[in-house]
């Protein structure tokens, strides 16, 4: 315990090198980031949502099971209040990106308070970076499809509805807003939030470690600190899900954006 | 929920509607946006001509200008 304790107290304040945690596969090896935690993590996230999609649905009952009954809300919430709502009638076509997305994200978030674990892979711009791009490249490819053509669907997405001669002026910033920040945004905010999340949880438990072996007399602070902890982890659970939907609901948002006709 | 039919008409109720999202992140970024593209080609005129940031501040004021018309014909009425 008290090795334990002076171990963690020596990493206070947390840092960024916090986020890379030692290697699996080689085992130990230093400087190699090709199969950590985060790696394992991500790859039993995938296989999680499959198996437990493949068994909840492998034989269906009219009246559902509670994996089925589990499995069919989670699919008619994201299809019900995200894809239909944001998207309208079309967005049933949607609905099955949309509801792998929600998982993924929300399954990977959650593993940063499941307790032993309590590291998102999402806390890494990476995966969020590739999550948007995909989300990007979809909309875009949507957009071209719908509109008949890139510069057709160019030419709705740039030109708002307005006289020719603030165009000019407009134009820059329509692009820049849809095809720039759009990606941007989705990727950071999905990942400050879970970098943010593990960061506060790391300062609360570690500052108690550092608390106790700096003064024993420090102790009830630390107590309180550890306590905090457990509080933000409640906290950190709303901020999972709320981010889950956020991007979600974001990248519907966008389909719907490429979707629109003139309006 | 899946047997449930999607509301064939998602936004004619009058219940509560639905988190827009979608347009509230749409209104920042134009702001945002119009403030970073016009202010950024301003830095760009100032540091071309030799000023020291005059054009910034118009292109800043200008795309700002820009983003929330921008907003009023996208997102207004």
């Amino acid at each position: 315990m008290i090795g334990q304790s002076t171990v963690l107290a020596a990493e206070f304040p947390p840092s960024v090198e916090d986020f890379y945690l030692p290697s699996i596969l080689p085992w130990g090896a230093h400087d190699s980031y090709w199969f950590t935690k985060i790696t394992l993590l991500v790859w039993v996230a995938v296989a999680l949502i499959i198996i437990f999609f493949l068994v909840s649905y492998r034989k269906p009952q009219l009246v559902p099971t509670k994996k089925q009954w589990l499995a069919e809300s989670l699919y008619g919430f994201v299809r019900n209040n995200i894809a239909v709502e944001m998207i309208g009638a079309r967005g049933v076509a949607f609905a099955p990106y949309l509801t792998t997305l929600f998982c993924f994200i929300l399954l990977n978030n959650l593993f940063s308070i499941v307790p032993l674990i309590q590291i998102s892979p999402n806390s890494h711009i990476a995966f969020p970076a590739i999550l948007a791009v995909i989300s990007y490249v979809m909309f875009i490819y949507v957009g071209i499809r719908h509109h008949g053509g890139f510069f057709k669907y160019m030419k709705a997405a740039l030109i708002p509805p307005a006289p020719w001669f603030i165009l000019p002026l407009l134009i820059p910033i329509e692009f820049f807003s849809n095809f720039m920040v759009r990606p941007f945004s989705l990727a950071v905010r999905l990942f400050a939030n879970m970098f943010a999340g593990h960061m506060l949880l790391l300062v609360f438990t570690l500052g108690g470690f550092a608390m106790v072996s700096a003064n024993v007399w420090f102790t009830p602070f630390s107590i309180v600190s550890w306590i905090m902890t457990i509080a933000l982890t409640f906290l950190e659970f709303l901020v999972i899900v709320l981010q889950a939907y956020v991007f979600t609901v974001l990248t519907a948002s966008y389909v719907q954006g490429a979707l629109a006709d003139e309006h | 929920m899946t047997g449930q039919e999607p509301p064939s008409n998602p936004h004619g109720d009058d219940g509560q509607n639905p988190p827009d999202t979608g347009q509230g992140m749409t209104a920042v970024s134009y702001l945002l946006g119009g403030m970073l593209v016009w202010g950024g080609i301003g830095w760009l005129v100032d540091h071309y001509v030799g000023t020291k940031g005059i054009f910034a501040g118009i292109g800043a004021v200008v795309g700002i200008a820009g983003g929330v018309y921008l907003i009023v014909r996208r997102l207004g009425a």
